[in-house]
């Protein structure tokens, strides 16, 4: 995989920047990417911040991999939140290692459903989950402040 | 703006990924999604028609060439514009997302 993740990061860095423009990468599961540096050419990172604690110490990690690289915008976003005590959690661990928490996406078992219907999640109707994503990338493109 | 998403498996990322990015086409950007998972799935979440995945051709390796500059030879340099890349190999799906594919491993062992 040497040589994939090595032209993931050129691939980034030969993007040209403008306002119209936006590249959304899905990175390997884990850490491997990250230690390889293949994220070093992007400027958001967004780490997945699921409520359960292996989940959560993996982001961690990712989280400080990718201030390492000095990757300008690093930011967790809680997912598959199923009530208060799931937020709070996210919150609170988040809170504790000074990650940021720009969204909370909360559980949706439409994502399940429409996996086995093999359908894009965007398709299902009035889901909380999609119009979350959907704040997430307001937040994205607004400007700093 | 480049966006990365990143966490441990099992944890959302690629739904994230492939709903967040036709989202932000529906906001009026171009799109451009690179799944770099070696077991890539993200053409689901994009929503691209079962029958096209199949004939999604990786992005090669080729796209790299030795970096003239180092004398070692080890080091890489991209060899093409990134532009060129997206038009030959970038898949046009929903909302206008280009997928790249990057990291698929077919084989055990491969790579």
């Amino acid at each position: 995989m040497c040589g994939a993740h090595a032209a993931v990061r050129h691939l980034i860095g030969g993007i040209l920047e403008d306002d119209r423009h936006v590249t959304v990468v899905d990175m390997e599961a884990g850490l491997e990417h990250l230690s390889r540096a293949t994220g070093r050419h992007v400027d958001t990172l967004l780490v997945t911040l699921e409520p359960y604690y292996k989940a959560l110490e993996t982001s961690r990690r990712c989280v400080l991999l990718g201030q390492e690289l000095g990757i300008p915008r690093v930011v967790g976003i809680g997912n598959k939140i199923r009530d208060e005590v799931d937020a709070a959690a996210v919150r609170q661990f988040a809170a504790s290692h000074g990650i940021p928490v720009v969204a909370e996406i909360p559980f949706d078992d439409a994502v399940r459903r429409s996996d086995l219907a093999d359908a894009p999640f965007i398709d299902v109707p009035d889901s909380t989950a999609v119009r979350e994503i959907d704040r997430l990338a307001g937040w994205l493109l607004a400007p700093p402040p | 703006m480049r966006i990365a998403i990143a966490g441990k498996g099992g944890t959302g990322k690629t739904t994230i990924a492939g709903t967040l990015a036709r989202l932000l086409a529906r906001r009026g950007r171009q799109v451009w999604a690179i799944d770099a998972d070696s077991n890539p799935n993200l053409a689901v979440t994009l929503g691209v028609p079962r029958e096209a995945h199949a004939g999604l051709t990786p992005v090669p390796r080729s796209i790299l060439r030795d970096d003239p500059a180092d004398d070692s030879g080890k080091r890489k340099i991209l060899g093409v514009n990134a532009s060129d890349v997206v038009d030959r190999y970038g898949y046009r799906g929903p909302d206008g997302v280009r997928l790249l594919l990057m990291g698929r491993v077919d084989h055990a062992g491969a790579g």
